[in-house]
This record gives structure tokens, sequence and C-alpha cells, in this order.
């Protein structure tokens, strides 16, 4: 098993050094493209300056741009996993009714929802639910993460965390603030998230309700919730995350669009910002952080299918 | 699998036929067939159908609301945005430039993709590796992260956010291609046919490619449904087709002003494009459902 990360650890180092080199091919086709030096010695000194943290600074505000850009994106981070808490409460119970009803009444209908959910347009979506406090009679905010009577300092970038740490002054004023924002824009990623899920979900369950061990199981005399409980879940979860992992890019891109219509402070923003004030700078930066994260936490997803399934356990246990 | 007609003599229908026999039966495909019919239809004769050109303003007529509501007018159909210009011509002029745009993203996205992913698959050694590794740091990056490094390095035309949106969409369909490809590989019947000495070309058009149309078909169905959503985005956000090309989220982000005011304007181009891909999603899932069926 030692091995097995050993071996993705170098396979991870490949492909973060291919990452630099398109990161640094950007950086010199936008931001240095006067330069007639040599490339090679530029990617050297390229390399140098990253390995010391020196991204550059914004031409817009003269921040190092390093830090801009992972501000951004932890709010992109903190947008996705709302969804994703969102998505899985409603998700996995109706994939797993879907699975377990399948070819039902009920079934028909979820996945009917779910290819609603599929095929409508993110940006769309997110205008609609802008105009749903205005319609709907709510008081309730459309725009930006936090209200700007809250001076919340920057310490570790997550404004959850972030507007904790500063409860002695505002109590939990700032805290429930953020969370009001971050609601609307939240519920539009989690509608593709659900859908995802949903199909997954149904599908994980489809595969593992024939496998012979369920036959067993109800051979056994066991109801079905004990069946679907000790049984079905435990086997269905690792295909699930399995799939969730290849999606997390798009479901960062989806975030990326939602931010911008909902002028939410995440890396969408930030982005589009820059590349509309000709920063051009932060299209390298922004590669580099979010291939960055997408590269570890494949690591980690792996490293954690691993802790929930015995069955992916053996099979390493098996080669050595 | 058998026909029998009148001369009782037994024909072997074709796999194509056979799926063809089955596709006939389901209705919901049939339908979402003709409607896809219905949408090629409105591309190529967009032209002739529209009651007015897209770009002519009615200065009497601005804002109306669509036939049903009141104070419509007949003539009409959709109503009118602010300078009177009719919804309906701009909505199938949208229509014709998104949809074309995403077929077209298909068509090259499955030819490069198919031949690039055999290749990754079916050979060995460093072509093999180097495209792997370098397929691995792609995938990384989020398609629209991809599209607008390419944008800003193409500069904003609707043709370069075509390029783009084909570019970031490739790396996950040679994925796609490849695993589908890799699991074919270790079947017997393509060990026979390699023991038999077929060529790697042979290989693939007899052996692999009619055995992996079901997840083909998933494939470009998710690349068609992601072309038309990043088409839309890069076009509302403003890095697509310009102001003067008509597109579906061109008039989105155009219209976004009057969202209050008349909210049709900006309801319909999103319902355009929802339906654009649910038709092609459940005709999809109908040629999926009939191959599955034919190959048991």
């Amino acid at each position: 098993m030692f091995n097995y990360f050993i071996r993705r650890f170098y396979l991870l180092t490949i492909t973060a050094f291919i990452l630099t080199l398109l990161a640094f091919i950007i950086e010199h086709w936008t931001a240095h493209s006067d330069i007639n030096d040599n490339m090679i010695f530029h990617y050297w000194d390229y390399m140098l300056a990253i390995m010391q943290g020196e991204f550059g600074y914004s031409t817009i505000d003269n921040q190092p741009i390093i830090r801009v850009g992972l501000i951004a994106f932890a709010s992109t981070l903190e947008l996705c996993f709302f969804a994703f808490i969102l998505a899985g409460l409603v998700g996995i119970p109706l994939g797993l009714f879907a699975g377990l009803k399948r070819n039902g009444g009920i079934d028909y209908c979820i996945m009917t929802l779910a290819l609603i959910g599929l095929a409508l347009p993110v940006f769309w979506v997110a205008i609609l639910f802008t105009m749903l406090p205005n319609m709907g009679g709510w008081l309730m905010p459309i725009d930006g993460n936090i209200s700007s009577i809250y001076e919340v300092p920057v310490v570790t970038g997550f404004l959850f965390i972030d507007s904790l740490l500063v409860s002695d002054k505002y109590q939990l004023d700032a805290f429930l603030n953020h969370l009001i924002h971050i609601i609307l824009p939240s519920s539009v990623l989690a509608i593709f998230l659900i859908s995802e899920i949903i199909r997954l979900t149904r599908h994980a369950v489809t595969m593992v309700m024939r496998t012979n061990y369920i036959k067993a199981a109800h051979a056994k005399g066991l109801t079905r919730s004990q069946v679907v409980y000790r049984h079905v879940l435990k086997n269905a979860t690792p295909p699930i995350v399995h799939q969730l992992r290849l999606q997390i890019s798009t479901i960062i891109s989806f975030a990326m669009t939602i931010e911008i219509v909902f002028s939410y402070q995440g890396a969408g923003m930030w982005l589009f910002d820059s590349i509309q004030q000709g920063d051009y700078i932060a299209l390298s930066t922004a590669i580099l952080i979010i291939s960055g994260f997408i590269l570890l936490s494949t690591i980690l997803v792996d490293l954690f299918l691993v802790i929930i399934s015995p069955t992916i356990r053996k099979s390493f246990y098996a080669d050595q | 699998m058998l026909i029998n007609n009148e001369f009782n003599e037994q024909k072997i229908q074709s796999p194509l036929q056979y799926i063809w026999s089955i596709f006939r039966n389901k209705s919901i495909a049939v339908m979402s067939m003709w409607a896809v019919v219905t949408l090629i239809i409105i591309i190529i004769f967009c032209h002739y159908i529209i009651p007015y050109p897209p770009s002519l303003q009615h200065p009497n007529m601005l804002l109306l609301p669509p036939y049903w509501a009141d104070g419509s007018e007949q003539a009409h159909l959709l109503g009118t945005d602010d300078l009177g210009r009719d919804t309906f011509s701009r909505l199938l002029k949208g229509v014709q430039l998104t949809l074309s745009g995403a077929l077209l993203i298909t068509l090259v996205i499955s030819i490069l993709g198919i031949i690039i992913g055999a290749t990754a698959a079916l050979t060995q050694g460093i072509k093999a590796s180097v495209l792997h590794h370098f397929l691995d740091a792609l995938l990384a990056i989020p398609t629209l992260l991809t599209a607008l490094i390419l944008i800003v390095l193409l500069g904003m035309s609707f043709e370069n956010s075509l390029l783009a949106v084909s570019l970031s969409l490739l790396p996950q369909f040679i994925r796609g291609i490849y695993i589908c490809i890799e699991s074919e590989l270790n079947k017997q019947y393509l060990i026979a046919l390699r023991l038999d000495g077929a060529t790697n070309i042979r290989l693939l058009r007899f052996g692999i490619l009619p055995n992996i149309i079901e997840p083909l078909v998933t494939l470009l169905n998710r690349s068609f449904t992601m072309a038309i959503l990043e088409i839309t985005t890069l076009g509302f956000l403003g890095f697509g087709a310009n102001m003067e090309e008509i597109e579906l989220g061109v008039l989105i982000s155009q219209n976004l002003d009057l969202v209050y005011l008349s909210p049709y304007l900006v309801l319909f181009p999103g319902l355009a494009i929802f339906i654009i891909i649910i038709i092609f999603n459940v005709f999809s899932e109908g040629i999926r459902h009939a191959v599955i069926e034919g190959e048991e």
C-alpha cells in the first residue's frame, strides 16, 4: 500500500511539472511577450521564483497575486463545500429510493428531476434565483459574500472561520450574515450536484442490489432497512465517491460561473475582473492554484477510498 | 433477429437494422428523434422561417409581452424587446448559432478524440506515456478556466470561443474513449482478432468501434451538453459572440437589465437552451437503450 502511494506521488510530480510548464507558457505569452530571452532560462527563473513563493504582483492593486488568488479560491471552496452538504442531504436519499424501486413510478419521477437538473444552464438558473427574493418578498441578499458593514480580517481565508474569529466584536452576526449570503448561490450549485449524485447513487445501488450477497442477506431474513444500512450503503459509497472525484473540475467551473452572476468574491469573480482589466498574470496563477487543489484532492480522495473500502485495500495487499 | 416475409425465406437483420427496429418501438425515443430533426431543419432553414429580420426595429411596439399575456400583439408571437425587435425571430437565430456551434464542436471532438484516444490505447511506449501524462495534467484544469485562457490568448470572438470550448472538452472525451477501448482490449474476441494478425486499424474498425457504441453515445451526449452550456456561458460572460451576433447566452446578458421590466426576454433563451439539451438527452438515451437491448 505504501508502494501504491509512492507511485501516486510520483505520477503527481510529473503532472505538476506539466502544469507548471503550461502555466509558464501562458505567463510567457500574456505577461512577458516582449522579452526575447531564452525560453529555457526564463522557465528556470520562473520555477525558482515559484519555489520561493514569488508569483508576481497584481497590476490592479499591487497585492501579491498568490495571496489574492488563494483568498478568492477559499471562498469558492466554501461555496462548493456548502453546496455539497446540501446536495448530499437531498441527493443520496433520492438516489437510494430510485435505485431500490428501479423502474417504478418513483424511479421515473426522480430520474426525470435529475435529467432536468443536468439540462438547466447554470448561469440562467442563477439569474432566476437572484429574482426569487424579489418575487417571494424575502429579505435576502443576492450579491457578495458578506455585508460590508462587517470588517472581517483575513486569517484563514475561509469566511466561515474568519467571521467566527471576530465573534467578540459582532457576536454571531457576521457568521449568520455570511451564511445567508451563501444560501442562494450554493443552492444553484446544489441543483446540478443533486442530479449528478442521484444518477451516481442510483447506478451504484442498482449494481449492488444485483449481487449475490444481497440475496444472501435477504435469505438470512434481514429486513429491508437492515439490508440497506448494513450492506447496500457501505458497498455503494466507494463508486459514488470515485465518480464524484472525476467531477470536481466540472463542479468548480460551474461554481465559478455562479459566482460571477451573484458577484460572490471567489475565484470566478477574481478571474473575470482580472481578465477584464488586463491583469493576465492571474491566469497562470489560477491554473497553479486550482489544478494544484484538484491534484491534491484526487490523492486525498484515493486515500479516503482506501480507508472506507476494504475491497480496494485487498487489491493492494494482493500485488505485494 | 429473423424476418419472415411471405416467400418464407429467412433474412438476418444487420445490427443497425435490429437496433433501429427496437428504437422504432419506443414512442418517446421516436418523438425526440423528430424533435431533433425539427431542430436541424430550424438550423438549416432559419432564414426562411423567421417572420421578421432579427435586427428589424418596430419603434411603436416596445417591450411587448408574449401572445398569451395582456396587451400583446398577434403579429409578435413572443413579444418584442426594448428596441422593438421580434423576440421569436431573435430566439430562432440564437438557436441556429448556438446549436450549430455545439454540433460542430461535437463532430470535431468526436473525430479528434477517437483518433487520439485510440492512439493512446493501442500504442505502447513513449507515445502513450507522454499522451497519458499530458492528459492527466489537462484534466486537472477546469473547463471554464481552459476556455477563458484560450479566449485571452486568441482574442474574443465567436469562432475563437468555439475553438476554446472544443479544446477544453477534448481531454475529457479522450479519457472516456481511452477507458472504453482499454476495457475492450482485454476481451477474448479482440485477442482472437489480434492472433489472426489484424493491424491496429482493422482492430479498431471491426473489433472495437462496433462494441463501444453505447459508451460512445453517452460520451457524445455529455460533450454536446457541456458544449452548449459552455458556449452560452462564454457568450453570457461576454467572452464569446459579440453583441451583433445573436447567440442564446448573449441574448440573456443583453436583456439582463430588463429582467424586472419584461422577464420573458431572459426566460425564453434559457428555456430554449434547456429544451435543446433535454431533447438531445432523451434522444441519446433512446439510442443507448436500443443498443443495450440489441446487444442482449
